[in-house]
């Protein structure tokens, strides 16, 4: 470490304030939205103190009683994000599989094509899916949701999960096939357990981007698979003013879970976007 | 390893690259096709040639999306990158309760774009919320984003640097740990100054990482539409509005599918020109394999 001129009673009070600044440009406004649905209408806009206040329920039990649909939307986004995880991580470890193992000049230009594709806007692909969803009837379904977010995730997946199978010994599959065991059966026997990490790291992703996606929702559902962020930006756009309470009640229900996931997750999402970013 | 590509690994990519055809490919390039015709909903397309970009460019709204799009994303790529990078290094010359602190800076990431939206508002709503109050306090005038349109530009950047610093940070943060710590021991043994080992280790060894985090950025960033929908709707009176809302508004509320598939498809040919230094080194590096 270089050496420093400043005084240590200096050095270790820039760092307090280094400390407590990243601390509230992270937890701030997550932690403000959290305690104020606790909050009586009243007590929100308060001027006499952000923690002075008497907490309750009543932002809650109004979400239960006047949005129903909210709770609905929570239901739809868990069996989305569960489908599009499954796929996802499905299809990524098949491929990842194949493209640590094999090597020739057909599987590169397709590992390219993977990564060269990602680079179009999901926008971009509404127009042309939109008559097609609708004519399949497959409009406000929950499989076209899975089926877009895992979609937009296996390229990443696919990278995250060739990083990971590339650590695994090859003379571990060898010696099963030499054993005698079919290429689905060292998938499932061999490198399943052994990429057990990179599949959490790739469940990650898909799992906080599935739960939080707002464009495909919006644009390819209306009532029947209409998902959590959805109800939330409805709530955001209600004519007769923002009711604030209910609003945070919603955000803090819809945020408090994924984020447990996160923290709890922590080590494999540093993981996965290290595989992911610096190597695709 | 054999030229032939056994028939086992291409079972195995199938289902991805089946995917990714049928999903992205596909549609991609019938957009492609869309932009040169004349078309809506139920309606028989004609073939109308350049048309539809012709109109588009003569679209004032048009330019002012453009416009909207690179200040935003060249406001928030640059901060968004500087931060990262002054956290990466604060990080680095050691915290206390590190796996903590990570956690928290971590936080973000989990956090959907809607609820990012309420949490912004709330803190920055005219008269009444925190951020305005504290402004007011110390004598700055509020920031009233939803009718002054740089203000909401100005929302709509900080919002999307606070959602997606997690990604930058950590990016940074890696290849910050990976470089060799003698590197520091020998150039302190040399009397540099901490400016010095800056500016001649840490710089040049962080550049490859910075340039990927900010290609990916400036991609990613450019596809902006949840903030800005939601925070503003595009608003007030279409001052607000970046590429993707244009696109929107255009297929979805005027029905002009022609005009959005033009808008489309410059969208992704920004996108191929923004990540071409990335796609050729890819390139080179994908067929350094085989």
């Amino acid at each position: 470490m270089p050496k420093s001129s400043l005084p240590r009673l200096l050095r270790h009070l820039l760092k307090l304030v280094g400390v407590l600044a990243v601390v509230a440009w992270s937890l701030v406004p997550i932690g403000l939205i959290a305690m104020s649905s606790f909050k009586s209408d009243r007590d929100i806009f308060s001027t006499t103190g952000a923690f002075s206040f008497a907490p309750t329920l009543a932002n809650y039990q109004a979400l239960w009683s006047r949005w129903g649909d909210f709770f609905f939307g929570l239901w739809n986004s868990l069996l989305v994000t569960a489908g599009a995880t499954v796929l996802a991580v499905g299809v990524s470890l098949l491929a990842g599989f194949a493209y640590s193992r094999f090597a020739s000049r057909g599987l590169q230009a397709s590992a390219f094509f993977l990564i060269f594709i990602r680079l179009i806007p999901p926008i971009v692909i509404t127009l042309p899916l939109f008559p097609v969803v609708n004519w399949l009837g497959l409009n406000d379904t929950h499989f076209i949701l899975i089926l877009l977010y895992a979609t937009f995730f296996v390229s990443l997946g696919t990278v995250v999960m060739r990083t990971f199978i590339d650590q695994i010994p090859r003379e571990l599959d060898e010696a099963a096939m030499v054993d005698g065991a079919s290429q689905m059966q060292i998938i499932a026997r061999v490198i399943l357990p052994m990429a057990a990490q990179g599949m959490l790291a790739v469940s990650v992703f898909v799992i906080v981007y599935a739960w939080n996606e707002f464009l495909f929702a919006f644009i390819f559902t209306t009532t029947k698979a209409k998902t959590a962020p959805l109800v939330i930006s409805e709530m955001i756009g209600a004519v007769e003013g923002v009711e604030w309470g209910v609003l945070f009640a919603a955000s803090t229900v819809q945020l408090v879970p994924v984020l447990a996931f996160v923290i709890l997750m922590q080590k494999h999402l540093v993981a996965g976007l290290t595989a992911g970013a610096v190597k695709g | 390893m054999s030229a032939r590509t056994p028939l086992s690994a291409i079972a195995l990519v199938t289902p991805v690259q089946l995917m990714i055809g049928g999903i992205i490919l596909v549609p991609a390039l019938y957009v492609f096709w869309l932009s040169l015709n004349q078309s809506s909903f139920g309606q028989a397309a004609t073939f109308v040639g350049l048309a539809n970009y012709a109109k588009v460019l003569a679209d004032p709204y048009f330019w002012k999306a453009l416009l909207n799009t690179v200040i935003v994303v060249a406001i928030v790529v640059h901060v968004e990158l500087l931060i990262g990078l002054g956290m990466a290094l604060f990080f680095a010359s050691g915290v206390p309760f590190r796996p903590l602190l990570l956690a928290i800076v971590l936080a973000p990431y989990a956090v959907s774009e809607v609820s990012a939206v309420v949490m912004w508002r709330y803190l920055f709503e005219p008269d009444v919320g925190m951020m305005s109050r504290l402004l007011a306090t110390i004598g700055l005038p509020p920031i009233e984003w939803a009718v002054n349109p740089s203000h909401g530009l100005a929302m709509i950047s900080l919002l999307s640097i606070w959602l997606h610093l997690p990604f930058s940070f950590i990016i940074l943060y890696a290849a910050r740990l990976s470089i060799p710590s003698d590197l520091y021991e020998a150039a302190s043994i040399d009397g540099a100054t901490a400016w010095t080992s800056f500016r001649r280790i840490t710089l040049p060894l962080l550049m490859p990482a910075l340039l990927i985090a900010a290609l990916f950025r400036y991609i990613f960033a450019f596809r902006l539409f949840s903030e800005v929908w939601l925070m503003t709707g595009g608003g007030p009176a279409r001052s607000t509005e970046v590429m993707a809302v244009y696109l929107y508004l255009e297929a979805f509320r005027y029905n002009a599918f022609g005009s959005a598939a033009a808008t489309g498809w410059l969208l992704v040919l920004a996108s191929l020109l923004l990540a071409l230094f990335y796609l050729r080194r890819l390139y080179r590096e994908t067929f350094a394999r085989a």
